[in-house]
C-alpha cells in the first residue's frame, strides 16, 4: 500500500464529495441531536434545514471591520477546509481505497492537525477585532496543550502495525481492534477531535461567551465556508478515529466501505452529542487538566503499547 | 532539480537569514534570521543526502540534528527574552548595551 | 513535473523567507517564516526524504505558532498597523548576506560532489529509524539529553521566582537614550504603585 491507489481526478472528486456530503450530514445529525436532547419532535425539516440556513447566510449582505487582513480572512476557511482534505487523503476508506495512503500517513495527518491551529488562529486574527483575536489566542493556548496527546496516541497505534501508514494500521487490527488493545487511545483522540473542531466541551473558539468568538465578525459566504470547513474537519477526524482505533473497514457480512461509513458516523455522532450534553470547560482548567492528567495518560498509552509490541 | 540548484536555493536562504539576523534589532526577529539559516542548512543536508551521499541514513540524521538545534535555540532564546524583558524591559539589542544586571 | 514543482517551491521558500524581514506585522513575519519552512519541507519530500519533509511540516508549524505568540507578547506593532523600520547596520547586513549567498553558492557551483543519488527505495524511512534507534541509539540519546537540559535551562531562565526571591527584584529599566542616565522613576519593580510600562512609549 505504498503508492497512490486512486488517480488524481477521481481522488479530488472522492475527497470533495465525502467531505461535502459528510459535512451536510453533520449539520443534519446536529439538528436531530438537538431536538432529541431538548425533547422536541424530530421533524422532516431537519433534512432541508441546513440547506435553507446556508442559503440564507450566503445571501446576507457581507459586513466588514476596520482595516481587516482581507486575504487571511478569506484564506483561513479555505485553508481549514484544505487541511480537512489533506487529513482525509491519508485515511483509507476501504481496502486499497485511499487517495494517498503514504508511508508517513500519521505524520501527514499530524501536520494537517498542527496547521489547523494556524488556520484557526489566523481566522481569529484577520478581522482586526477584539473578540475574535481573544478567541484565537485562547485557542492557541489550549491547542498547544492537546497537540501532544494526538501525537502520542497515533504513534501508539502505529507500534503494533510497525508502520506509519494508516492503511497498515487498519490491517494490523485484524485480530483485535485498537480500541480494545489500547483503551486509552480512542477517548484521548476524541478529546483532540473536539479540540480541533472546537465542539462540545472544547467549544472555546466560536463560543457564545465571546459573542461568537473567532466567527463573530464573519458574514456571508465566509461564514458559510467557515461553518462548512468545521464540519468537514469533523468528518476527516471521525474517519481517522474509525480507521486508527475502530478497525476501519474491518467487519463481518457488510461490505468494507459500509463498515467504514458506519464507524465514522458513530464517532461523529459521539462528538456531536457532546456538544449538546456536556458543558464547555473553561480554557485554563482544560490546559491544567491536559498537562497534568491527559498527557500522562497519553504517555501511559504509548508505554503500554510499546511493552505489548515487544 | 539537481544538486547544484538545491544548494543554490539553500545558499540563498542562508544569505537571507544572515542579512535578517544582522540587520534586525529585536531579539525575536534575530532568532527568525537564525531559524532561516538553519532552514537553508536543512535543505542543503537533504540535497546532499539525496544526490551525493547515496541515501545513507546518516544524511537524514544530520537533518534531525538540525531540527533539534532549532528546538533548543527557540526554547533557550525565548527563555532569555523573557528573562531580559523581565529585568530590563528591553526587547531590542540596543536596550541592553551593557551587561550590568 | 518535478522540475516545475521544485521551481515553485524553492521560489516560494526564498520569497517568503525574504518577506519575513520586510513586513511590518510581527504575526505575518512568523507565518511567512512558517511558509518558508513548509516549502522547504515540500522540497525535502521531492528529494525523497519523505519522513523529514512531513516531520518538518508539523514541527515547524507548532514552533511558529509559539513564535507568533511571543511576537505579540513582546513586540510592538504585532498587527503591522504602523509602518516601522527596526533595523540597524543595514549596509553591513546586506553585504554579509550577499557574501554568504555568493560564498556558499560558489561552493555549490564549483565544488566537486560525488554523484551518488539516493535510490528511490521504500526503505529510507526504515533505515532512518534504525539509524536513530539502532544498537546504541546514540543520536536519540544525545538529542534527548540535550532537550532535557534545554527544558531545565528554559524553566530556570524564565521562572518568575528563584532561590533569592523574585527574579526581577532590584531590576532597572533601560535608559531612554543610549548611554543616557538611568531614571529611577522608570523602574519596573518599585515599592509602591506607578508600574511604569513606558517601554514602548520611548521609541
Amino acid at each position: 500500500m505504498d503508492a497512490v491507489t486512486v488517480g488524481t481526478g477521481p481522488a479530488v472528486v472522492l475527497i470533495a464529495s465525502v467531505l461535502a456530503i459528510g459535512a451536510y450530514l453533520v449539520a443534519v445529525v446536529d439538528r436531530v441531536l438537538f431536538a432529541l436532547v431538548a425533547g422536541r419532535p424530530v421533524l422532516w425539516s431537519v433534512v432541508t434545514g441546513p440547506a435553507r440556513e446556508a442559503a440564507a447566510v450566503a445571501r446576507r449582505q457581507p459586513v466588514t471591520t476596520e482595516a481587516p487582513d482581507r486575504i487571511l480572512w478569506v484564506m483561513a476557511p479555505a485553508a481549514y477546509a484544505g487541511l480537512a482534505a489533506m487529513a482525509l487523503s491519508v485515511v483509507p476508506l476501504g481496502p486499497g481505497l485511499a487517495v494517498a495512503d503514504v508511508r508517513t500517513g500519521i505524520v501527514v495527518f499530524g501536520a494537517a492537525e498542527a496547521l489547523a491551529i494556524v488556520a484557526i488562529f489566523l481566522h481569529g486574527w484577520a478581522p482586526n477585532s477584539a473578540l475574535p483575536l481573544v478567541a484565537g489566542y485562547r485557542f492557541v493556548g489550549v491547542a498547544l496543550s492537546y497537540e501532544l496527546l494526538s501525537m502520542f496516541v497515533l504513534i501508539a497505534a502505529a507500534l503494533p502495525a510497525e508502520s506509519l501508514s494508516i492503511g497498515a494500521i487498519v490491517a494490523s487490527q485484524e485480530p483485535v481492534w485498537n480500541v480494545v488493545r489500547q483503551p486509552l487511545g480512542l477517548p484521548l483522540f476524541l478529546i483532540v477531535t473536539a479540540g480541533v473542531t472546537f465542539t462540545g466541551p472544547l467549544a472555546i473558539v466560536d463560543s457564545p461567551d465571546l459573542a461568537g468568538g473567532g466567527a463573530a465578525e464573519d458574514s456571508g459566504v465566509v461564514r458559510l465556508a467557515w461553518v462548512g470547513a468545521r464540519a468537514a474537519m469533523l468528518v476527516a477526524f471521525s474517519a481517522a478515529a474509525a480507521a486508527v482505533f475502530l478497525g476501519g473497514w474491518l467487519g463481518p457480512v457488510l461490505p468494507p466501505i459500509v463498515w467504514m461509513a458506519l464507524k465514522t458516523a458513530a464517532v461523529a455522532v459521539t462528538v456531536l452529542a457532546s456538544r449538546h450534553l456536556l458543558a464547555r470547560v473553561s480554557p485554563e482548567r482544560f490546559v491544567h487538566i491536559a498537562w497534568t492528567v491527559l498527557l500522562p495518560l497519553a504517555f501511559a498509552d504509548l508505554a503500554i503499547a510499546g511493552v505489548v509490541s515487544l | 532539480m539537481t544538486l547544484v540548484t538545491v544548494l543554490l536555493v539553500a545558499a540563498a536562504l542562508i544569505g537571507i537569514g544572515v542579512w535578517g539576523a544582522l540587520a534586525q534589532q529585536t531579539f525575536v526577529m534575530i532568532m527568525m534570521g537564525i531559524e532561516l539559516m538553519v532552514n537553508g542548512a536543512i535543505l542543503a543536508g537533504a540535497g546532499v543526502w539525496a544526490y551525493a551521499a547515496g541515501g545513507v541514513p546518516e544524511g537524514q540524521v544530520l537533518v534531525i540534528v538540525a531540527m533539534a538545534v532549532m528546538a533548543v535555540e527557540m526554547a533557550i532564546g525565548f527563555a532569555l527574552v523573557v528573562a531580559v524583558y523581565r529585568t530590563r524591559q528591553a526587547d531590542m539589542t540596543e536596550g541592553i548595551s551593557t551587561l550590568k544586571g | 513535473m518535478t522540475s516545475a514543482a521544485f521551481a515553485v517551491f524553492s521560489a516560494a521558500a526564498i520569497w517568503t523567507g525574504w518577506r519575513v524581514f520586510r513586513t511590518d506585522s510581527m504575526v505575518r513575519a512568523s507565518f511567512l517564516l512558517l511558509a518558508s519552512f513548509l516549502n522547504v519541507g515540500a522540497l525535502c519530500v521531492l528529494l525523497l526524504a519523505e519522513y523529514l519533509g512531513t516531520a518538518l511540516l508539523f514541527m515547524m508549524t507548532v514552533e511558529m505558532v509559539v513564535m507568533a505568540l511571543f511576537m505579540v507578547m513582546f513586540m510592538m506593532n504585532p498587527a503591522g498597523l504602523n509602518p516601522m523600520n527596526m533595523v540597524h547596520q543595514p549596509r553591513f547586513a546586506i553585504g554579509a548576506g550577499v557574501v554568504a549567498t555568493l560564498g556558499l553558492g560558489g561552493v555549490a557551483v564549483a565544488g566537486a560532489f560525488p554523484d551518488a543519488p539516493a535510490a528511490p527505495i521504500p526503505a529510507t524511512i526504515r533505515a532512518l529509524g534504525s539509524e536513530l534507534l539502532g544498537d546504541s541509539m546514540l543520536v536519540f540519546e544525545t538529542a534527548g539529553v540535550t532537550l532535557v537540559a534545554t527544558m531545565v535551562c528554559a524553566v530556570m531562565l524564565s521562572s518568575a521566582r528563584g532561590r533569592y526571591g523574585d527574579d526581577d527584584g532590584g531590576s532597572v529599566a533601560p535608559p531612554l537614550e543610549p548611554d543616557g542616565d538611568h531614571r529611577p522613576e522608570d523602574d519596573l519593580v518599585d515599592d509602591g504603585g506607578g508600574h511604569g510600562h513606558m517601554h514602548h512609549g520611548g521609541h
